[in-house]
């Protein structure tokens, strides 16, 4: 299994997955719709994986800006979102449990 | 209209073009519940909640449901519309049962709240999008006239979510094809008691993100970057937004 654990805190050790800082800062910026670190991550993603792949990141950042609405907005269960693979232990382990829909229950 | 982003030197690939491009023409036309003046409206009051000082209060606010104040609306659409557009935009982490229960019983109906979530997480997809790559948002379309359709899917029913669901057993020939292959994980049972709703969001969703019947393969890779990748910027973002699904 793929460790994702930068992808919930943040990137801040070792990971398998190639330009994960990077990535995982980009979908940073763009949360915060910073326009000028957008424009510079923009530039970094390109000339490092190139501009097929940038626009797949850009994809993969909007495709989840709507996603989590239609989660949250529905109150759709969480559990079992990981096609089993998810569990109570592991949503502590990744500080998910602190989310306010699942601290509130 | 074909979609294009003409700021920028990028090639978008056009699969990606003709989602985009059908998700406009969808979000133009007559809904289930809403009139396609109704839509537009909606996707123009979601980028309007970016100068909304009482969201930035609310978004900052220990509870979400803490601090007085009035949404800045940009459109005509009712005071407990802009409230769910602007409550989804821009804090959907720190929704509730009781908030959504609440929007329902001051008269949005099931079907015309969860019409208006298809439409703003798809609205959020196309101007995320723009943003990412550097490009102001796409102008919006023109609405087009004719009446919604009003459809209530008779399966539908309120029990594992917040809102109506039609389980997948559930489902009859006049829903259309609402669960097409073997996947029908919650998130693909959402929208589902707006057939149309349904249709139109996931249409443009899956060719940003991955067709649904690929999204339990992680050893073939579809887009330019990997699979380890692509689930690393969903994550981010996910986590950015505190969403527990």
């Amino acid at each position: 299994m793929t460790d994702i654990t930068g992808g919930v805190s943040g990137v801040s050790g070792e990971t398998d997955i190639p330009h994960a800082d990077l990535l995982a800062a980009y979908a940073e910026v763009v949360y915060h719709r910073d326009g000028p670190l957008i424009a510079e991550k923009q530039a970094e993603i390109r000339q490092t994986l190139g501009d097929a792949a940038f626009v797949d990141c850009a994809a993969i950042a909007a495709a989840f800006h709507g996603f989590v609405r239609v989660a949250d907005a529905t109150g759709i269960p969480y559990e079992g979102a990981g096609g089993g693979t998810d569990t109570t232990d592991l949503r502590s382990e990744l500080g998910i449990d602190q989310f306010y829909r699942i601290a509130g229950e | 209209m074909t979609i294009s982003y003409p700021q920028s030197d990028l090639t978008v690939r056009e699969d990606l073009i003709g989602a985009q491009t059908r998700f406009w023409e969808h979000l133009a036309a007559p809904g289930t519940w809403l009139s396609g003046a109704e839509r537009v409206a909606i996707a123009a009051e979601v980028r309007n909640v970016r100068n909304c000082a009482f969201c930035k209060i609310q978004k900052d606010a220990l509870s979400p449901n803490s601090g007085e104040g009035t949404h800045q609306s940009a459109t005509d659409l009712s005071p407990m519309m802009v409230e769910v557009i602007h409550r989804i935009v821009n804090d959907p982490g720190r929704l509730t049962e009781s908030w959504v229960r609440g929007a329902v019983d001051s008269g949005i109906s099931d079907g015309a709240y969860v019409e208006t979530i298809g439409l703003v997480s798809a609205a959020m997809i196309m101007d995320t999008f723009a943003a990412g790559i550097g490009h102001d948002d796409v102008p919006l379309p023109e609405p087009a006239s004719g009446e919604p359709i009003r459809y209530t899917s008779s399966g539908a029913k309120r029990a594992a979510a917040w809102v109506p669901i039609v389980e997948p057993e559930d489902a009859t020939e006049e829903d259309g094809d609402l669960y097409p292959g073997t996947r029908n994980a919650y998130i693909l049972r959402a929208l589902s008691s707006v057939p149309d709703t349904k249709q139109g969001y996931w249409d443009l969703a899956v060719t940003n993100y991955l067709p649904a019947e690929h999204m339990g393969d992680f050893d073939t890779h579809f887009r330019a970057i990997s699979r380890n990748q692509i689930e690393l910027i969903a994550a981010r973002t996910s986590a950015l937004h505190s969403c527990a699904y």
